[in-house]
């Protein structure tokens, strides 16, 4: 059996420095972890110092195309429990099938890869419209998120091109990471560094709640109701943050 | 009357319209607020499960008409009211930076003549566009009977342009709503055909039915729906099961709206316009209506068993899309991963096919999953049935331990 628990330091390219260098020396992983991992008894805890190739990157594009590099990076964003390992058969196979990897969808890693990925996207878009924004005091908009898969990369982009005429923070509530948009362009950054200078709402803001709230509770059909069909569209983890969706909690 | 007494009057009298669609157009907006996302985004769902992406009210419900089904008609005592422009784009404005909407769907009661209630909705939206440099989606209302020139000037502010053509036959047209004019209507859709550019009403357009306010057939609706698709290539028809909201002699009393109903014609429709369906292959004289029990793709297969069951592995794309439980895009996976590898019934799970469907019309290299002596019509036709009420009718409740 193979116990060997190779450790990276938590970044995407830390990640793929290591895999490559697993694959270089023909080495077989038992399992990958980042730095979080706590071991089990039996687990062979292995740390090697690698150093980053800044070529790595561009040479995995060139090797297994833009698309299968795109899916490797939206599996590392999730919060699937092995998905270092998927990765590292996903790169192993990529260079034997080269930009054709991804219609092997017999093989398990492709498979998995392409649902996970594509869970990935749908929360973001999920995300896109579900997020909702409250006016503060100083007129920066500011939101909180709960994604289980690490999206505010995705949210972000879309809001900067959305709302480029105003501030806007978001805020990463699981991961304690926000992004701030100054009108230009966004940063993310860790919340220990940043902190609101007000928490209080704007005036117009209850208002706006308010006829938002009576707009949703006017819109639906009594006659049609069908509360299976709403929770099978949104479901109720993306309620918490919904303000018409306050009262049904 | 207040901002918010308004909301609700011509929220509520809004809400009966289907299409609530975002996708279909991209917009940016220079130095204003917004854009629009090619594919769409729902921003909440309603008590009934649609989807809510836009703002959906109505300029005024006040009206000239007297339609017989709709809530607005001029003999109905309701309570009126009419936005001004700047209380439409206090809302939109304030709604949208906050993430609640996608854009606004502007639709009006008419009001004095239809240029008059055109004109308003046009000032409405330049001043959206134009003065808050508004770069959302919008979808707006086209008034039959309004003059060509109201129409390029509301045309070339916004995504969709939509007109309802309401009930499928101008006997129940007649019936039903005496000032309606199905030429006018037509007219509008034979307009915006042919002016369609990505300046001029980019999204293109829709159009809306009532389904069960008249006796006409399911025949009658998809024949009408495919000539709309046709003649004036629509994007969407959208069928709206009839909920009885006023009382009259010419309208049938329903319990429930017909949901089963709308569903099947929804099915039918993306036959149509997905599938290389025809009306014909689904509905003839002897069956004008479909079958409520089993959708309209499983009854064309079963009444065309002769040409199943189809192999995976070798028929053509347009085959493979005519296997009952086989979508658009899990026959494009099987196409590309078929190059590569034989596909297998647990292949096919991975790739999103609905196996409970599609394996009673389906060989897997060969194979049958069954034991192909009970490929039969009747079978099939019973198991069908049986999967479709299936999860509506098996009671759950957890097991106890211990009886009581």
């Amino acid at each position: 059996m193979n116990n060997s628990c190779y450790i990276y330091d938590d970044t995407f390219v830390q990640l793929l420095n290591l895999i490559y260098f697993l694959i270089k020396n023909k080495m077989k992983p038992g399992n990958i972890q980042n730095t979080y991992y706590s071991p089990t008894l039996l687990d062979e805890i292995i740390h090697l110092e690698i150093s980053e190739d800044p070529e790595l990157i561009t040479n995995l594009i060139q090797e297994m195309g833009p698309d299968t590099y795109r899916t490797i990076y939206y599996v590392f964003l999730s919060t699937e429990e092995n998905k270092e390992l998927i990765i590292y058969y996903l790169i192993l196979n990529g260079f034997k099938y080269k930009d054709q990897l991804l219609y092997h969808r017999n093989l398990k890693c492709v498979t998995k890869a392409i649902t996970i990925s594509k869970y990935v996207l749908h929360e973001a878009h999920k995300y896109k419209g579900f997020i909702r924004f409250k006016e503060l005091d100083n007129h920066v908009l500011y939101a909180e998120i709960e994604p289980l898969n690490d999206i505010l990369y995705f949210i972000s982009h879309h809001f900067e091109k959305r709302l480029k005429q105003e501030y806007w923070i978001i805020k990463d509530v699981k991961r304690g990471i926000l992004s701030i948009y100054d009108k230009h362009k966004y940063i993310l950054i860790s919340e220990n560094d940043f902190k609101l200078s007000t928490t209080k709402l704007s005036q117009q803001e209850w208002e706006m709640e308010k006829l938002w709230k009576l707009f949703y509770q006017t819109i639906g059909i009594e006659t049609r109701k069908n509360d299976r069909c709403r929770r099978n569209f949104m479901p109720k983890k993306y309620w918490k943050y919904m303000i018409e969706m306050e009262n049904e909690i | 009357m207040n901002l918010e007494e308004k909301l609700k009057i011509l929220a509520d009298s809004a809400k009966y319209d289907a299409s609530c669609s975002s996708s279909g157009s991209t917009r940016t907006s220079k130095n204003g607020i917004g854009n629009v996302a090619f594919s769409g985004i729902c921003h909440s769902f309603s008590s009934d499960g649609r989807c809510i992406s836009l703002l959906k009210i109505l300029m005024t419900n006040c009206c000239i008409f007297d339609c017989k089904y709709c809530l607005n008609r001029k003999s109905n005592s309701i309570p009126r009211a009419i936005f001004t422009p700047e209380e439409i784009c206090e809302i939109t404005l304030n709604f949208y930076r906050r993430n609640y909407i996608e854009g606004l769907f502007l639709s009006s009661g008419i009001i004095k003549s239809p240029d008059y209630t055109m004109d308003l909705l046009v000032q409405t939206i330049t001043l959206l566009r134009k003065k808050y440099h508004f770069g959302g989606y919008i979808h707006a209302k086209a008034i039959p009977g309004a003059s060509e020139k109201k129409l390029k000037e509301l045309g070339l502010l916004v995504d969709r342009l939509s007109a309802n053509i309401e009930l499928p036959t101008e006997h129940g047209l007649k019936l039903l709503a005496p000032n309606k004019d199905k030429t006018k209507v037509e007219k509008i859709m034979g307009y915006v055909k042919e002016n369609q550019t990505k300046h001029f009403v980019p999204a293109g357009q829709s159009t809306q039915m009532i389904i069960g306010a008249t006796k006409e057939s399911d025949l009658d609706i998809m024949e009408k729906s495919a000539s709309l698709y046709n003649n004036y290539q629509l994007k969407r028809v959208f069928y709206s099961a009839y909920i009885p909201v006023n009382h009259d002699s010419f309208l049938p009393s329903l319990e429930k709206p017909p949901l089963k109903r709308e569903n099947r014609l929804y099915q039918a429709d993306w036959l149509l316009r997905f599938y290389h369906f025809q009306v014909r292959d689904l509905l003839d004289q002897k069956n004008p209506n479909f079958n409520i029990l089993i959708d309209p793709k499983a009854d064309w297969a079963l009444r065309h068993i002769e040409e199943f069951p189809k192999e995976i592995n070798h028929c053509s794309y347009y085959d493979l899309l005519k296997i009952p439980g086989i979508g658009v895009k899990s026959a494009k996976r099987i196409l590309s991963s078929r190059r590569i590898f034989q596909v297998s019934f647990d292949d096919l799970k991975k790739m999103g096919v609905v196996l409970k469907r599609a394996k009673y019309f389906i060989t897997c290299n060969g194979k049958y999953f069954m034991n192909p002596q009970l490929f039969k019509k009747e079978f099939i036709e019973k198991n069908l049935v049986y999967e479709e009420i299936l999860p509506t009718s098996r009671p759950h409740e957890q097991l106890r331990l211990f009886h009581e």
